[in-house]
């Protein structure tokens, strides 16, 4: 631990061990996330360009907008996620990843499904519950799926080599278990054994919100968590508070669902209980904030010299923004205005895309080089990335939040027609295009790096990665000596 | 292959996964620095928390009401099914169930009568005028010639001082000086009782004649 000579890396045999796995479900989750952003861009044309692919019937808005989404969360999201989280967790329990052939099993079981999901949308066979469109046909797959991949995230916990626990694998391993809640009660209360009425939506906005906010966040969260000391080199501050955060959010995130349904026809209680549930929310946002962005300050120099931790930093802002947004649109008052317009798609794309899929990119510009061994080829694709992204994400929120409430003020005006409304919004549904051509083209660039880091073959000009042996973290607040984040090259 | 930009190309760690959990291992049973005394953050979050939680339960108390699943509407009534609410009920609507079972009959349910028979209590100068006149009508009925509104009539009303109560004569009084048109004050059962007491000796109907020296 304490040798200065330049070793390829710390944990050898772990990141050798995740390799394989790591890399197929990264490669599946990059093909998703074009695949899914041509279908998302596509769908987004449509709403200003009415005529844009709708002669045929596999590619109308209504077919189209939800494959697209599924294809992005099941495809990009879970894949992404189950990457990130089987080698932080093989990591932090130094431990090696072990059967890694069930996980090709299962990485082929769960990429079939969400194929088949996806064309099945795209067929007509979807049902009518947001987030779970795919036929239900699909669902079995995927849990199988999900099993194999699961339970091999939970083993290599409790196999660990290591007496202390850290916060991130408290998100990782509290998420594994929360997510196949999540879908299994939603399949089986929407589909195997239907509840009545006015239930259906209540359990389809708990699965929706949670999802997003206890499957997709708490890997974010994992992330943020890791890398903020990983790369800093100094402890997270007022550590001491992040178990209370993990549990409150826990807890209140489960809760929060019923606020997606204010004004609906559903028991008034379900909406309110939600609405409270988003306003207890805040105290673990407030403390992960306090945690992570007191890591970050005095050091934001040593961040921006860090690709990874530019990408926590814009997921650590996003997820407090989307926290901000959920409290926000379950506020009655507000709700009035803001309901049913770009702010509700907004608060989703925040979550997933700000939040969570930024903090895989960041995660994987530290952990790919790792696993090859290998350089990010191209400087420029990774600059071309994160300006995208940033950009991206900047728009967006800038450009849907004015354009959300000013259409909510129309739509509550009785004088303004529907159709000028329409019309008013034009230019703004052509912003999001615009916006989600340019992170494609980030995700372009990124493919490419990908390809050139991960393929076996056509290796020349991708130099080797040199990785210094980490330190130990020390509880001082001070850089340590001779650490600068730049200096050691091929 | 510049070496300008590294963190572009790889990215380097500043500490080793074992001890960032020796670390923070270390930190979550560690109790806060205090410095100065006691830390201000700990006392800030147990405000912000209970804050939370007080505005919640309220919020939750105010719109969830009663948890009901049959209410949909967070503006809906708030009072609990079945809850017996005290409507305060005047004289005269009290008046109208005794006016449906005993006067109907004669003065019918518009109270115009029947003409030629029954005379009216709408518009009646009788039925609004004088109530000392009204009361002992109603207590020991009506005999022989009288004329409303310009008509002569020439009927027999029965003696109800036996079969009402004061309140009740009270009641009807009221209702019929309050509805058709009418709009005479309203007649207390004290009246009512006054007049009973003066007349306790009388056992025949009234006359038109004899009520016109009564009272105005």
């Amino acid at each position: 631990m304490n040798s200065t000579a330049p070793n390829r890396s710390e944990q050898i045999e772990i990141d050798a061990s995740a390799r394989w796995p790591v890399l197929v479900f990264f490669g599946y989750a990059l093909g998703w996330l074009l695949v899914g952003g041509v279908m998302q861009l596509a769908a987004a044309m449509q709403l200003h360009q009415p005529g844009f692919l709708s002669a045929c019937e596999w590619t109308t808005h209504g077919r189209l907008a939800p494959a697209a989404q599924n294809a992005l969360v099941y495809g990009w999201g879970m894949n992404a996620a189950f990457a990130f989280g089987l080698w932080l967790m093989a990591r932090l329990s130094a431990t090696t990843l072990r059967h890694g052939g069930w996980l090709f099993v299962a990485a082929k079981f769960w990429n079939t499904g969400v194929a088949l999901g996806v064309l099945g949308i795209l067929g007509g066979y979807s049902t009518s519950f947001e987030l779970l469109e795919m036929p239900r046909y699909v669902s079995l797959l995927l849990l199988t799926a999900y099993a194999l991949i699961g339970v091999w995230a939970v083993t290599t916990f409790s196999i660990r080599n290591t007496e202390n626990v850290y916060a991130s694998q408290w998100y990782l391993f509290g998420a594994a278990f929360w997510f196949p809640w999540l879908y299994a009660l939603a399949q089986v209360m929407l589909f195997k054994a239907p509840v009545r009425g006015v239930l259906q939506p209540v359990v389809n906005a708990w699965y929706a919100h949670g999802l997003y906010n206890l499957w997709f966040v708490p890997v974010a969260l994992a992330a943020a968590y890791y890398f903020l000391p990983k790369i800093l080199g100094k402890p997270v501050a007022n550590y001491y508070l992040a178990p209370l955060a993990f549990w409150w959010l826990a807890i209140t995130s489960a809760f929060a669902g019923g606020s997606r349904l204010i004004g609906a026809p559903v028991p008034v209680w379900i909406p309110t209980l939600g609405i409270v549930a988003n306003m207890l929310v805040v105290v673990g946002v407030v403390i992960v904030a306090l945690n992570l962005f007191g890591t970050l300050s005095g050091r934001h120099a040593a961040a921006r010299n860090s690709l990874t931790l530019r990408f926590i930093i814009i997921s650590i802002t996003s997820f407090v923004l989307a926290a901000a947004m959920n409290l926000a649109l379950s506020m009655r008052g507000f709700a009035v205005t803001a309901q049913f317009t770009m702010l509700d798609g907004l608060r989703d794309w925040l979550t997933f895309y700000a939040c969570f899929s930024t903090a895989m990119f960041g995660a994987a510009y530290f952990l790919l080089p790792r696993l090859t061994g290998k350089e990010w080829r191209s400087p420029a694709l990774v600059k071309a990335h994160f300006g995208a992204t940033a950009l991206g994400v900047l728009l967006m929120v800038a450009g849907l939040t004015y354009a959300g409430w000013s259409q909510g003020h129309m739509l509550n005006d009785a004088a303004v027609p529907f159709a000028a409304i329409t019309k008013a919004m034009a230019p703004w549904f052509a912003l999001r295009s615009a916006v989600l051509a340019l992170l494609l083209v980030g995700h372009v660039a990124f493919l490419i790096n990908f390809i050139w880091i991960a393929c076996p073959i056509n290796s020349q000009g991708t130099a080797a990665a040199v990785f210094r042996v980490p330190p130990d973290l020390s509880t001082e607040a001070h850089a340590p000596a001779g650490h600068s984040l730049k200096g050691v090259g091929p | 292959m510049s070496a300008n930009e590294p963190h572009l190309r790889v990215e380097q760690s500043a500490a080793s996964d074992d001890s960032i959990q020796q670390v923070h291992a270390r930190l979550v049973a560690a109790k806060p620095e205090k410095a100065g005394g006691y830390s201000k953050l700990p006392l800030v979050l147990l405000g912000l928390m209970c804050s939370a939680i007080f505005f919640g339960s309220i919020y939750l108390a105010h719109y969830s009401l009663r948890f009901d699943p049959l209410v949909y509407s967070e503006h809906a009534n708030r009072e609990k099914p079945g809850a017996v609410k005290v409507v305060a009920l005047t004289r005269a609507q009290m008046g109208k169930k005794v006016f449906d079972t005993t006067c109907i009959a004669c003065h019918q349910a518009n109270g115009l009568g029947v003409p030629g028979q029954y005379p009216p209590l709408a518009g009646s100068e009788w039925a609004t005028g004088s109530e000392a006149r009204a009361i002992r009508i109603v207590l020991h009925g009506l005999n022989g010639p009288l004329t409303v509104k310009g008509v002569e009539f020439n009927n027999v009303m029965a003696p109800l001082g036996a079969a009402l109560k004061d309140e009740q004569i009270a009641n009807v009084l009221s209702y019929v000086r309050a509805s058709w048109g009418n709009a005479a004050p309203e007649v207390s059962p004290e009246a009512v009782a006054k007049v009973r007491a003066e007349t306790a000796s009388r056992a025949t109907f009234w006359t038109a004649a004899e009520l016109l020296k009564i009272g105005n």
